[in-house]
């Protein structure tokens, strides 16, 4: 059975966040009662909790620390993380916070995390994850800190603004290479909406970049 | 330079410290720049150099001072409660001359304040937080392939001159993403010696020391005067700045770091609005550009200073201008970051008056 939930972890600046926001506002623009859980409490800025209002202008319901603590970097888990993971009505998405620090309240969460399939984002243009190695590495070291298993890889390559088709391209040759060794599978290659004609090996989800400094 | 990735400005200057021949870094995890400890601790392994996580900032420095000593490139990296606790050590290291780059990525105060981007800093890191007649030169970017190409500058010319060095970099700076290219790694053979004065084992010689301090007034004055020999030199050389539309501007703004990227914005929306605006940035806070900005100001009725403080560089600005132009402020305080609009706002206020 599909898991109803969905997880997005990986490294620093992988983009995590930028996944799990267009995917909240695919499904909430495709009528689903979806939720965000914003759970980085290791990135002070750049969280989908800044974009709390554009997400519950399409019907989002987010997730966030308490009024103030919005604003701290510290591990604050929202009581209503457990509530969205186990209401059967509702689709969760977690934003997972990066690296070994960001991902360990995935172990808190566990006895709730059966229904969620956990997404591993890959940006072969980020350092650590730029080889197979790399990604192995990572992958293994996030995964033992998670206490769970992962589902799916990412393909997230890319270099903002800078981003071409064949950035793309040679991150989805890295990752494929690298859901081999790992022996599991590649959900999708996040693609931006400027280059949404782009050929891809996997299935493409077009993505805006919500986070990107307007200045 | 090699293919270009996508980094975190703490990534971009910890990378370019590596590609500067950084051979040793202490630190001290502070939010926002935890990242960039983070990033060496796992780098600096990696080429087989040091990294090193002090108890405290206050050992940090003193670790700093060590190093330097024995003439190896070193650096570390803090947010505005640490860089309050290195003063100290800075002062000293000020005094014994010692080569050395620390970042200041800023957030806002006073006190512990908070984890949000500020510019309040810039007394502390531009004027000298610590005790003495010292200076330090300070270099402010304003995006991160800048951020890369200062670093990597900072620890040349931290070596020429024989001082510590600041990155003034807000914490935005420190947080945003951005496609950067680095340059390839130095050849270390290709460093400047410090085998004139460095720590590097007396036999054969006479012992020397690497010291702040003379009892006797009269040597203890020429070691200041020395100092202020090598500030004079500094200040003659080492003066960097952008201008963006100041050919025909009729508002010059005057902003650092990730202001100064901002109101680029403004300027351009100030041109629609047929303003002639332009930006001057000061790159190096000190040695601070001051002429250039005076011969600007000759030019144009306004120097619109705009700060994420309550009005810190504006005091350099005045010293420039000096009366030549009218200096008006437009600052946002403890981590609230200006929008272009805002400024553009305050701008047409200033026009109006």
């Amino acid at each position: 059975m599909e898991k109803k939930n969905m997880a997005f972890v990986g490294m620093f600046g992988s983009g995590k966040t930028e996944i799990a926001m267009n995917m909240a506002l695919k499904l909430a623009k495709d009528g689903e009662s979806v939720a965000l859980a914003d759970l980085d409490y290791v990135s002070p800025y750049f969280r989908s909790r800044d974009k709390k209002g554009l997400l519950e202008e399409f019907g989002v319901k987010v997730v966030v620390p308490p009024g103030k603590y919005i604003w701290a970097d510290t591990p604050i888990i929202p009581p209503e993380v457990f509530g969205i993971l186990s209401n059967k009505s509702i689709k969760a998405i977690l934003d997972v916070g990066g690296e070994e620090d960001g991902i360990a309240v995935l172990g808190y969460l566990r006895a709730f995390m059966k229904n969620t399939a956990i997404y591993f984002v890959i940006n072969t243009r980020r350092p650590f994850t730029n080889t197979v190695e790399g990604i192995v590495k990572f992958y293994e070291k996030l995964k033992n800190r998670a206490r769970v298993d992962f589902d799916f890889l990412v393909s997230n390559t890319n270099l903002g603004p800078d981003t071409t088709e064949e950035v793309i391209k040679e991150g989805e040759e890295i990752v494929e290479e690298a859901s081999k060794i790992l022996n599991i599978p590649v959900a999708f290659t996040a693609v931006p909406a400027f280059l949404k004609d782009c050929d891809c090996r996997f299935d493409k989800f077009i993505i805006e970049r919500y986070m990107e400094l307007q200045w | 330079m090699g293919e270009k990735i996508m980094v975190k400005g703490t990534e971009a200057i910890g990378e370019a410290a590596i590609r500067a021949g950084c051979k040793v870094y202490f630190g001290y995890p502070i939010t926002p720049q935890s990242e960039l400890t983070e990033y060496m601790s796992r780098r600096m392994p990696q080429e087989g150099r040091v990294f090193l996580q002090a108890e405290s900032e206050v050992a940090t420095v003193n670790m700093m001072y060590g190093a330097s000593s024995v003439g190896v490139r070193v650096m570390t990296s803090t947010s505005s409660p640490g860089f309050s606790l290195m003063q100290e050590g800075i002062s000293y290291m000020a005094n014994a001359r010692l080569p050395a780059v620390f970042v200041d990525v800023v957030r806002g105060g006073p006190g512990l304040g908070d984890i949000q981007p500020s510019q309040g800093d810039y007394f502390q890191v531009v004027k000298g937080g610590g005790h003495g007649d010292y200076r330090l030169p300070v270099y402010s970017p304003s995006s991160l392939q800048e951020a890369v190409e200062l670093t990597i500058h900072a620890f040349d010319v931290a070596d020429k001159y024989r001082t510590p060095v600041v990155i003034f970099a807000d914490g935005m700076l420190g947080q945003m993403m951005e496609p950067v290219e680095f340059p390839d790694p130095v050849d270390p053979s290709t460093l400047p010696s410090k085998d004139d004065w460095a720590l590097t084992g007396a036999r054969g010689r006479k012992a020397r020391y690497v010291t702040s301090f003379d009892i006797d007034p009269y040597k203890l004055e020429q070691m200041n005067l020395v100092l202020q020999e090598t500030y004079k030199k500094i200040e003659a050389e080492e003066k960097k700045w952008e201008e963006f539309m100041t050919d025909d501007a009729e508002i010059i703004f005057v902003a650092h770091g990730t202001v100064g990227r901002i109101v680029k914005s403004t300027v351009k929306m100030a041109r629609e609005k047929g303003i002639k605006a332009g930006l001057f940035r000061p790159i190096s806070l000190y040695p601070f550009p001051y002429e250039r900005l005076a011969e600007l100001a000759e030019k144009v009725d306004i120097v619109m200073t705009v700060e994420m403080s309550a009005g810190q560089m504006l005091e350099d600005v005045k010293l420039a201008v000096m009366g030549r132009a009218e200096t008006p402020f437009y600052g946002r305080l403890a981590g609230v970051i200006p929008t272009p609009a805002e400024i553009l706002e305050a701008m047409m206020k200033e026009i109006r008056r």
